[in-house]
């Protein structure tokens, strides 16, 4: 029982670190700091490609959106033209069953 | 060397022909334009088949009126109007009037209504396009002192559905009645 009492204690007993340990521990952490920094997002390569890619998807969204207005202009107009050639109609139309109706009804009474 | 060119510039003269000939929604040649000279108001509106399922798009369900037109669309290829308003009587001959309605004397456009009114010089003539017991086109010639209007609408067009004209577009609807007649003379 002591033999494995003093095995446990010569295993678990405080150990000093070796000199300077601390502080090359601090170095390490502050070198691996900085080369994961060192990225490709941080390449000015990547800045002015996303830059470009940003002012493309601008542009296309641009072009796009005006597109779209000029589409809505013509499909409104076209339905403008649309409901003004069938107000013209109807109308045209509601005159000759006016005038069917009235000799209708002049003739039934 | 020359004759490539020429057969290519005279192919693409008959392709812009032929395209011209089809994009036209107005089947029926109506030679007007000198009257739009005359006219205080002009009213020209041609539609073909991509144009008015292309306005189709555009409608508003929920608008009667809207809805109506979103109906005949369907089946329609094509719309044509030429209304022309003159500020005095007389600017139009009778000829021009006769010109429209010779175009329509094809045996398969009929004369459904008409009417001649001596009083307020009104003068309507309804004609369908029929073509195996259906009715493929509608044109309207409208001569009044002041007026000239036609229409031309190309395309399968049910009875129910120009009924559904009436009471439509700011109009109020007129019961037809129940025997129709085929002419109405009103002097």
């Amino acid at each position: 029982m002591n033999r494995l009492d003093n095995e446990l204690r010569n295993a678990m007993r405080r150990e000093e670190p070796p000199d300077g340990f601390a502080e090359r521990v601090l170095a390490r952490a502050a070198e691996t700091k900085h080369i994961s920094r060192i990225t490709i997002f941080t390449q000015p390569v990547f800045r002015w490609a996303l830059a470009g890619a940003v002012c493309l998807l601008l542009a296309v969204a641009g072009v796009e959106y005006r597109q779209a207005k000029q589409e809505r202009a013509r499909g409104e107009a076209a339905k403008a033209q649309l409901m003004l050639a069938l107000r013209i109609t109807a109308d045209k139309l509601q005159l000759v069953q006016e005038k069917v109706q009235h000799l209708g009804n002049t003739q039934r009474y | 060397m020359r004759k490539p060119i020429l057969l290519c510039i005279a192919f693409l003269g008959l392709a812009v022909g032929a395209y011209a000939q089809t994009s036209s929604p107005c089947k029926i040649p109506v030679n007007l334009e000198r009257l739009a000279a005359k006219a205080s108001e002009v009213v020209d509106v041609n539609l073909d088949a991509n144009m008015l399922q292309f306005a189709g798009n555009f409608l508003n369900k929920e608008k009667s009126d809207e809805a109506q037109a979103q109906k005949l669309l369907s089946s329609l290829k094509g719309l044509c109007v030429r209304s022309f308003e003159f500020d005095k009587d007389g600017q139009y001959a009778a000829e021009d009037v006769e010109a429209l309605r010779t175009q329509l004397q094809s045996p398969l456009w009929s004369r459904i209504a008409g009417v001649r009114s001596k009083r307020n010089g009104e003068n309507v003539d309804v004609y369908f396009r029929m073509e195996k017991g259906s009715v493929t086109g509608m044109a309207v010639i409208a001569a009044e002192p002041k007026e000239l209007t036609f229409v031309h609408i190309d395309g399968f067009i049910k009875p129910e559905q120009l009924a559904g004209l009436g009471g439509q577009f700011g109009i109020p609807n007129v019961e037809m009645p129940s025997k129709p007649a085929g002419k109405a003379e009103s002097k």
